[in-house]
């Protein structure tokens, strides 16, 4: 039988800069097709081909043994190719119900909307979501506008079905159950292709595995037979050995969070009661199911938001409580946000500016008379090459185009070039390869060692667990307990489900 | 709205152009976003663009019954050979240097200022307003009168900053509507109190000699070099001053920029200062320089070409220093074009047009490239 989808010799480049060479990809129906590869290997690029949302410089496209042109979008969703996007296509302000009727229109709009409405309901049900049609995208999660999105396919009828890293915004829970989902839907006949960095995830759950590099697949095996070192060292090209936190006594209490509230832009208030401390050289994490106040706090603690009510007091500085982000930067604190594109990155802006407005006040650059374009040309060329960003053709490329991780190291270029005394990370390794989650994990180590003082803000648990000094766990809006490390993983993730 | 990230990936999507039918495909146009472009490509796609729409606009005079050796003795050699038409260029500049780079400079902190007109209203009334109560003496009257003209300009827009900045009122609908307020406030002191005793006509009375901006030789008013000068001073600071390296981050995403340190509300309120000092500048020149006295019209159309230049200059100074200048070259060379050749007003503002779209329309290029695929 000829595979349900097959490329063959694709080739893309992006304003000259090659993302495809020669790509190649097969995936039959009834199986849960990994692929594999560092940020920047080309696995979205390769699936928006797929999805006819590129359009391939070179290369063939089969869907069931027959070549195809796809000329856009509708043309795939035609052949019965669907796609979850990595950064999803939702229009906000509108319901549940509208969206998924845009991309399936079915003649009258208000007779078309109940009839959505009703088949919606029956297709979560299959799947075990709970998804109200009704609710408006505005007031989802991250993981129940995923759902949408997978319904959103699955409802135009999708045989081939692309997921881009569809586990990255979950938590485990969340991405055991959707990825048991996925099972269930290969069972059905589906074509399931998987991309994901979680090569726990790849063993577990898929049939077999692509590994792409550098813009090309480089194997395809058996998923079950294969180890996680040997896929690491295929993706990557060499072995990673994840850091280990080094046991070191901590210093001085360097921040002091005491019963701290803090309400969202409606009002509502995400954190209740906040208070720990953390000291130099310690790094205190920060764990909880996403949405219980993680987004506010780590707001609070940065200057970007004033708190109601409660203290935060640093070391040397004394009460900082509602303090503007400029003064907090000049005290020392460091900031890794979760949202790269909105809180971290000017994207329209190159890469120069965005790696030197970190330090431009502090005269590092020239008075504030002139800002000097060479030396910030030189320093920002140089934390390039030292934190490893890649896909930087040209300094002044804009920052938008650079792949979810380089955009990190970017940013942790950034932070780390001013020697931080405080460092606040939200989900700093959130849709990081393995290297690159190293690469991150070994800078935070590092600026421990150093004797900054680290809030580790995540959801993923094991994060958490192998780097933290202490573990709080995070629900409602509370601490609502504290561990020592070496933590139970059981009783830590016991805590943060029975108190939610 | 899509989630933001999403759309800045949608930007990136290829468009695939239609084939061609049947088996007969040659290709296909490829669009792919720009990484990065050097400037003088920038500037020759700029150029290119503007030339193609000067090119349209001489058409269609031509058809206008212009013959083209006529058009190019207008524009070109009129200009820079006729003292008179010289002159006259450089006085219509001024004004609209001040308001091309007012708007300039605050454009690039995206807050559309729309209000241009009315700044220049209580330019002219604040530097009036030193002439009737004849404060300070004769040698000080000037820059008197210029530094309350530039505060009633500044107080006049800081109101619609402050309501955005506080309130999240949107600046374009204040700025607009206070224009109105202050063309009410401006005929309710002319047709009041500050009605010419001389004539009783809807002035002010004429201003003395020395209240009036001297000229500087040649016959040229001193009201270009002080243009000039600041256009330099609002390069400085949007182009090579740390200020203007945080006016990128407030207009790229004013989000992040909070969060990194950049201080917002004072980068946004100096900029929609300088913006509001610098359309008082213009009324004030026009008064002193022009009319040598305030009328109830000196502002009209000032408000629509400042917006233009700031568009057809990016938002940058020096460039709308020059745009400001090819502008006046088109009022006055059109000025002559009406008397000798019956062409209606409506044809300048028709070529106005015709090139701002065809830079704005430009644009596409700037951020993406074209490439043919097989
Ligand atoms: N729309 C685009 N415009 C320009 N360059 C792009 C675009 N999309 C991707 N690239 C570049 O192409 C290369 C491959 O990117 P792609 O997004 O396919 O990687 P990926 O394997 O999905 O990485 P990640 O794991 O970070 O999602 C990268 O160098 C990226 O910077
Ligand atoms: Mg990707």
């Amino acid at each position: 039988m000829a595979a349900a989808l097959k490329l063959a010799g694709v080739r893309k480049s992006f304003d000259g800069f090659p993302a495809l060479d020669h790509a190649d990809f097969e995936a039959e129906a009834g199986e849960v097709h990994a692929l594999l590869g560092e940020n920047g290997a080309g696995k979205s690029s390769l699936m928006n081909v797929a999805a006819g949302l590129y359009a391939p410089e070179a290369g063939r496209i089969f869907v069931d043994g027959e070549e195809v042109v796809l000329t856009g979008p509708r043309d795939a969703i035609a052949r019965r190719i669907g796609m979850v996007h990595q950064e999803f296509k939702l229009v906000r302000p509108f319901t549940v119900a509208e969206n998924v009727l845009l991309a399936n229109w079915r003649g009258r709009f208000a007779h078309g909307l109940r009839e959505m409405e009703r088949q919606i309901r029956t297709q979560a049900e299959q799947l075990g979501f709970a998804v109200d049609p009704r609710s408006r995208i505005d007031e989802l999660s991250i993981a129940e506008r995923q759902r949408v999105e997978i319904i959103k396919v699955l409802l135009a009828g999708a045989r081939i079905l692309i997921l881009d890293e569809p586990t990255a915004v979950l938590t485990d829970e969340e991405a055991v159950r959707l990825l048991t989902t996925v099972r269930t839907l290969a069972a059905r006949g589906t074509a399931v292709i998987l991309v994901t960095h979680k090569l726990g995830e790849v063993t577990a759950f898929a049939d077999r595995v692509t590994v792409m590099r550098g813009g090309r697949a480089v194997a395809v095996l058996d998923a079950r037979s294969t180890t996680a070192d040997e896929l690491t060292k295929l993706a990557v090209g060499t072995r990673v050995t994840p850091p280990r936190r080094a046991s070191s006594p901590p210093g001085a209490r360097r921040i002091a969070v005491e019963g701290l509230q803090v309400a969202r832009a409606d009002g509502h208030m995400t954190v209740v009661d906040a208070t720990f401390h953390v000291r130099a050289g310690e790094i205190y994490g920060i764990a909880g199911v996403g949405g219980n106040g993680q987004t506010e706090l780590v707001e609070a603690l940065t200057g970007v938001r004033a708190p109601l009510a409660g203290s935060v007091e640093l070391d040397g500085a004394g009460d900082t409580t509602g303090a503007s982000a400029e003064r907090l930067r000049d005290l020392g604190i460091a900031s890794i946000p979760a949202d790269r594109f909105g809180y971290g990155l000017a994207g329209g802006l190159s890469v120069i500016d965005n790696f030197c407005v970190g330090q431009v006040h502090t005269a590092f650059y020239g008075s504030w008379l002139w800002t000097d374009g060479a030396s910030m040309r030189k320093a920002a060329t140089r934390a390039v090459a030292e934190f490893d960003v890649q896909g930087v053709h040209n300094m002044r490329q804009k920052s938008a185009l650079l792949s979810g991780g380089n955009a990190q190291k970017l940013i942790i270029a950034r932070e780390f070039s001013r020697d931080p005394k405080v460092i606040i990370a939200h989900s700093p390794s959130r849709g990081l390869d393995v290297r690159a989650c190293a690469a991150v994990h070994e800078r935070l180590l590092n600026a421990r060692a150093a004797g900054a003082a680290i809030v580790l803000i995540s959801d993923d648990l094991d994060e958490v667990l192998s780097l933290s000094d202490r573990i709080g766990v995070m629900t409602r809006g509370r601490i609502a307990a504290e561990f020592i490390a070496p933590a139970d993983r059981q009783a830590v993730g016991r805590v943060m489900v029975h108190h939610a | 709205m899509l989630d933001q990230a999403a759309s800045r990936r949608l930007l990136t999507t290829d468009a695939a152009s239609q084939r061609s039918a049947g088996s007969l495909r040659v290709g296909r146009i490829n669009l792919e976003v720009r990484q990065s472009i050097p400037l003088w490509l920038q500037a020759l796609i700029l150029g290119g663009a503007a030339l193609l729409g000067i090119a349209v606009s001489a058409a269609l005079l031509v058809a206008a019954g212009v013959s083209p050796k006529d058009l190019f003795d207008e524009f070109v050699v009129e200009t820079f050979t006729d003292s008179g038409n010289f002159h006259s260029i450089l006085f219509q500049a001024a004004p609209l240097i001040f308001v091309g780079v007012g708007a300039a400079v605050v454009f690039r902190i995206r807050f559309w200022n729309l209000g241009i007109e009315g700044q220049m209203i209580w330019g002219g009334i604040g530097a009036t307003f030193v002439v009737l109560h004849t404060i300070g003496p004769p040698a000080l009257r000037l820059p008197l009168m210029m530094l309350f003209a530039v505060l009633a300009g500044m107080a006049w827009v800081a109101l619609p900053a402050w309501l955005r900045m506080r309130l999240g009122v949107n600046e374009i609908i204040t700025t607009l509507l206070l224009n109105y307020v202050a063309l009410n406030f401006l005929l309710h002191l002319l047709y009041g109190p500050w009605i010419d005793p001389k004539d009783a006509f809807p002035h002010s009375q004429q201003f003395h000699s020395f209240e009036r901006l001297p000229e500087i030789g040649w016959g040229l008013s001193s009201a270009l070099p002080i243009a000039l000068l600041c256009t330099a001073l609002a390069a400085w600071l949007v182009l090579f001053s740390r200020f203007g390296f945080y006016t990128k981050f407030v207009q790229d995403n004013d989000r992040m920029a909070l969060a990194v340190g950049v201080p917002i509300k004072a980068v946004t309120f100096v900029c929609v200062l300088l913006s509001g000092a610098l359309s008082a500048l213009a009324g004030f020149v026009i008064a002193t320089a022009q009319e040598g006295r305030l009328t109830q019209s000196f502002f009209e159309g000032y408000g629509f070409s400042g917006i233009l230049i700031a568009f057809l200059a990016r938002n940058n100074p020096i460039a709308a220093m020059i745009v400001a200048v090819l502008v006046a070259v088109l009022f006055v060379s059109g000025r002559s074009l009406q008397v000798f050749y019956q062409i209606p007003f409506a044809m300048v503002q028709l070529i106005q047009a015709i090139i701002v779209i065809s830079v704005a329309a430009s644009e596409f290029l700037i951020r993406h490239r074209l490439h043919w695929v097989h």
